[in-house]
């Protein structure tokens, strides 16, 4: 039965509404409109409307280099997430141990920690002079990857992987475990019956969680701040960095809207990557 | 028995898989042991080995990391009271009635959780700049401004929770309790709400997880002397990482697993964050 909003539905849900009307719908709309505005050294801000703090990234290279590195980062941490999730989703999905409920707390706990505090551990291990310097030190040779890609990629992975982990779980308990075991009784090897029927059943819900662990790697700030180091540059800490150091909002905000929407363009044309019949 | 080539892959397969699962064990759980290991050291940075042990650093927490700690905890318990007080009404509100532009309203209010936080925070900053040029009223750098944008993204996580929780519900109970006379405040009260008790607390330790957490949000909008945990450890970091920060950080590791802990009890993790 539908009818209209009743009074009683509308004293329950105000207030909630409003708080995200004023803390979120008014500053992103009034963000589009800074974006628009031009930027003055010793005004800082102008009112106008142009678009050239947009025309601006997408003319010079240094910024399309940046949008460039993050879809990278963020690409190729979907795929790694995949491939070591995959194993650790499946294993968690069929295990009978009693010990289950508390491995699902151990996935999730890294989730509620913040991303800065769980890179701490990678830069004990990176950082010049490190674990991983030291321990090859004895060697005679040196490991430098502080402040390179891999140790971002890896730092990111790190913190996406939990998220991977739970959703790939919950995709793989939706699928019957009696057709793994119908394949396996008509002759098919594990793997087979894997490849042939649990992985086409369970594409669709990678897929979501390959475009989760994609659009949380775009986002990213702590890891490529942390372990990328102050030349390394990826979307989200230039929108900081531009606003911060210098002050420039406009273009901040041009930035933050230009990875909102790249995001959103390339999720949704990922969509087409999945076959139609596989399609959620 | 000869080793058949269907053999050979099926064991090249296994021994893969078993790669694959101790990369990932790893990826996720190495560098919170590291960071455990770290901050026993009793060097003033990373000397590996070092040449003792010590958890004098935990002790020393509170002196570099103590207001930080107290702001943060200002926040997400005043954040969690008000998602509380707004959230659930909201979960309730949508659960109970069917009118038009339903869907599209709860799409509305879960949304916080699916924009970036860099976005929101610079986007909550430049409003409260302009309603400080508008109003004169000072926004920005304002423990107040920071509750706000934390309810924001904290009180989605309510809703989702309490909605969660009463899906299940039945409504003969509220219907029996109003055709016996219970005003619809009363069947609220003493009906409804105590049927969600397990749904709002576990809403209200995540809110505080969630709000004691965030960093994008909080970069925008501190400033001196009013600074979070999560910023203070991120800025701390940028010029040293010894072993007092990887002591903050185990710090951070246990009090979020107590919650989490907690809130196991309450309602399936599992459940709840598909």
């Amino acid at each position: 039965m539908r009818q209209k909003l009743p009074l009683a539905a509308a004293g329950l849900l105000g207030p909630a509404t409003s708080v995200v009307v004023l803390m979120l719908a008014a500053p992103l709309a009034l963000l589009f409109r800074d974006s628009l505005n031009r930027f003055d050294v010793t005004e800082l801000m102008i009112e106008t409307v142009t678009a050239a703090n947009y025309t601006r990234f997408f003319t010079e290279t240094f910024y399309w280099e940046v949008l460039r590195t993050t879809i990278l980062v963020a690409a190729t941490v979907a795929v790694l997430c995949v491939a070591l999730g995959l194993p650790l989703a499946w294993r968690l999905a069929r295990t009978t141990s009693r010990w289950k409920s508390l491995m699902m707390l151990l996935v999730i706990l890294p989730l509620f920690i913040g991303s800065t505090v769980r890179t701490v551990g990678w830069m004990i291990l990176f950082a010049r002079n490190g674990m991983m310097d030291s321990v090859a030190g004895l060697f005679g040779t040196r490991v430098d990857l502080m402040y390179t890609t891999t140790a971002v990629i890896i730092g990111t992975l790190s913190v996406n992987l939990p998220f991977m982990v739970l959703t790939l779980q919950s995709v793989f308990e939706g699928i019957d475990d009696r057709l793994t075991e119908a394949a396996q009784g008509l002759g098919a090897t594990p793997s087979r019956a894997f490849w042939r029927v649990v992985w086409p059943l369970a594409l669709p819900g990678v897929m979501i969680s390959a475009i989760l662990s994609f659009i949380l790697g775009m986002n990213a700030y702590a890891t490529p701040v942390l372990l990328g180091g102050p030349r390394f540059q990826m979307m989200a800490p230039l929108v900081f960095w531009e606003f911060n150091t210098n002050s420039n909002w406009p273009f901040s905000a041009a930035l933050a809207f230009i990875l909102m929407a790249t995001t959103l363009l390339l999720t949704s044309l990922s969509n087409f990557l999945v076959p139609r019949r596989y399609r959620a | 028995m000869s080793l058949t080539e269907t053999d050979w892959t099926d064991w090249a397969g296994r021994v893969a898989l078993l790669g694959l699962l101790g990369l990932g064990i790893a990826a996720i759980f190495l560098p919170m042991v590291l960071t455990l290991y770290l901050s026993m050291f009793d060097e003033q940075m990373i000397v590996f080995p070092p040449h003792g042990y010590t958890l004098a650093w935990y002790g020393r927490i509170a002196g570099t990391f103590g207001a930080a700690i107290w702001t943060s905890l200002q926040i997400a318990v005043v954040a969690v009271a008000l998602s509380l007080a707004l959230g659930i009404p909201a979960g309730i509100g949508l659960s109970r009635h069917r009118f038009r532009g339903r869907e599209a309203l709860s799409t509305f209010l879960l949304s916080p959780l699916t924009v970036p936080g860099i976005a929101v925070g610079l986007a909550i900053y430049i409003l409260a700049i302009w309603l400080e040029e508008k109003s004169g009223v000072t926004l920005a750098g304002s423990l107040r401004l920071l509750i706000l944008a934390h309810l924001l993204i904290t009180m989605p996580w309510v809703i989702r929770l309490c909605l969660a929780s009463l899906t299940n519900h039945e409504r003969t109970t509220e219907e029996a309790a109003a055709s016996l006379g219970a005003s619809p405040m009363m069947v609220i009260w003493r009906v409804t709400l105590p049927a969600m008790r397990p749904g709002i607390i576990a809403a209200g330790l995540f809110a505080f997880i969630i709000s004691f957490e965030n960093l994008e949000i909080n970069l925008f909008l501190v400033a001196p002397g009013i600074t979070t945990l999560s910023v203070s450890v991120l800025q701390y970091l940028g010029y040293h990482i010894d072993p007092l920060v990887a002591a903050v950080a185990v710090a951070q590791m246990v009090i979020v697993g107590a919650a989490l802990l907690l809130l196991d009890r309450f309602v399936r993790l599992g459940q709840v964050l598909k």
